[in-house]
């Protein structure tokens, strides 16, 4: 068998242009679910009555369910029943003409705020509780103390797990294209369909999907760097 | 001017303090000892609400506080005014020496942060640390970072600094140093309540000695009264299982 190196070149700059939707969607997931995390974190650190069981059943559903099944879920469903919602209101929106990009950021925001929970929750878990009494013991309320000394060490502490997080969700993205939203792999897989190219194609999204994963690692690792000075041990 | 009285604490259905009375005065070091389980560390949070005390009463700094009902306000208001020294030192990993010391200033207080820079500095010298301003506390020694937290506790002018066992997790040669900056604190006339297991400063440095078991203050008075004369069957047998040389002080 012959490999197609102009299908394989050209297809691989073709895919780069997934590149922009599969970070979007990312990095919207990722921003959208860290304040929901946080808060279901807190509510199971500080045993919130019924809010901390309604949290544990949240994540053990969304850890507990494959990320397709949740796709097919919410894609299939959620239109059908927001037709009827905008239909009872009498409102002049056709739901079914949205981006379905917009699913796919409901959906991963979703599943990723369940994963971050726990990821926040063992960081915060992790900072010495002495210190927040610190705080409070030389007048510094609950919030000033959390923002200026627990969630900066947290943070740290957080920042591989978070990088786990991150490769995994972009990996997780490429799920999109049951949607039907072009992303990486949604770009490949219909080049690859034209011509039944399909070792070229997939090789081309395999090398894009390493570069990127690579790259975001590469970030948290300086991230990390730079964020835990503090951890130094001593000066030279 | 510190002034408590039939403060009680259950913890599930343990009973820590069983109605304990105390007074300090200003400039007063009040010692309290015991064997551990004995209360004397929750008494001691208490007055700081970080435990919070079940039901008593408090006068301090203008303020009469039922435990039983105790407004936010009024709990901020006394954090304001107290400062806490930790076993643990629980110093601010991610801040160096000098933002430990300026943070309950400048977002605890509102001080501008020249002036915060400053104070701490001030304290800072005070234990001995002038030259430790950018560390982190990862790179002191137990014994240093202690002495950041008295730093920290002194920079806000409290009118009582409470020290729960500031020299039980150190190592017996850094013990002296905190000790020494201890002593030097009494002797200018700051008022402190100190549980601790030294006895040495105990006896030294303390002006009225506290003697708790079971969640009840078995004994108290002067060092004198304490060391050379205890009255209780039950002061005496800590003092002769602490001191290895009781025989020779009773």
């Amino acid at each position: 068998m012959e490999l197609d190196y102009q299908f394989l070149i050209k297809t691989f700059f073709l895919i780069l242009k997934g590149i922009p939707t599969t970070l979007k969607i990312t990095a919207i997931s990722l921003v959208l679910a860290s304040p929901l995390a946080f808060g279901m974190a807190l509510a199971k650190i500080y045993d919130i009555k019924y809010l901390k069981k309604i949290v544990v059943v949240y994540v053990s559903f969304m850890r507990g369910t494959p990320i397709v099944l949740q796709i097919l879920v919410v894609y299939s469903l959620l239109p059908s029943l927001l037709n009827v919602i905008v239909k009872q209101l009498g409102l002049k929106i056709d739901v079914f003409a949205f981006n379905p990009i917009m699913y796919a950021y409901i959906i991963f925001t979703l599943s990723s705020a369940a994963i971050l929970s726990e990821v926040f929750r063992a960081a915060l878990l992790g900072v010495k509780h002495g210190q927040l009494e610190a705080g409070l013991s030389i007048g510094m309320s609950h919030v000033q103390t959390y923002i200026r000394i627990i969630i900066p060490q947290a943070l740290v502490i957080a920042l591989p797990s978070l990088c786990n997080a991150t490769v995994n969700l972009i990996k997780n993205t490429s799920l999109a294209f049951i949607m039907s939203v072009q992303d990486i792999t949604a770009i490949g897989k219909i080049q690859a369909s034209y011509g039944y190219n399909y070792i070229e194609s997939y090789a081309d999204v395999f090398v894009v999907y390493i570069v990127v994963c690579t790259l975001i690692q590469l970030l948290f690792n300086i991230a990390e760097k730079y964020c835990g000075t503090f951890r130094q041990r001593l000066k030279t | 001017m510190l002034k408590i009285t039939n403060i009680h604490k259950k913890f599930n259905n343990d009973e820590v303090l069983k109605g304990i009375d105390v007074t300090v005065e200003q400039g007063d070091v009040v010692v309290i000892l015991g064997r551990s389980g004995s209360g004397k560390t929750t008494l001691l949070r208490c007055i700081n609400f970080l435990e919070k005390a079940d039901r008593g009463y408090m006068e301090f700094a203008g303020y009469s506080i039922d435990f039983s009902n105790v407004a936010h306000s009024q709990i901020n208001a006394i954090r304001k005014k107290t400062a806490f020294v930790f076993q643990n030192y629980n110093l601010f990993n991610n801040k160096n020496v000098l933002e430990n010391v300026t943070e309950g200033l400048i977002i605890g207080r509102g001080m501008e942060k020249k002036q915060a820079i400053e104070i701490a500095k001030k304290a800072l010298d005070k234990v001995g640390l002038s030259d430790r301003y950018d560390y982190y506390p990862s790179q002191l020694s137990g014994g240093q970072q202690q002495r950041v937290g008295i730093a920290r506790a002194i920079a806000v002018s409290p009118e009582v600094i409470l020290l729960d066992e500031p020299t039980s997790a150190l190592d017996p040669e850094l013990v002296g140093e905190v000790l020494t900056v201890l002593k030097r604190l009494a002797k200018e006339g700051m008022t402190m309540v100190v549980v601790t297991h030294e006895m040495q400063f105990a006896k030294e440095v303390a002006s009225h000695v506290i003697f708790m078991e079971g969640g009840v203050i078995v004994e108290e008075g002067t060092p004198k009264d304490i060391f050379s004369n205890p009255k209780e069957e039950r002061t005496r047998k800590f003092l002769q299982r602490i001191l290895p040389e009781a025989e020779y002080i009773i």
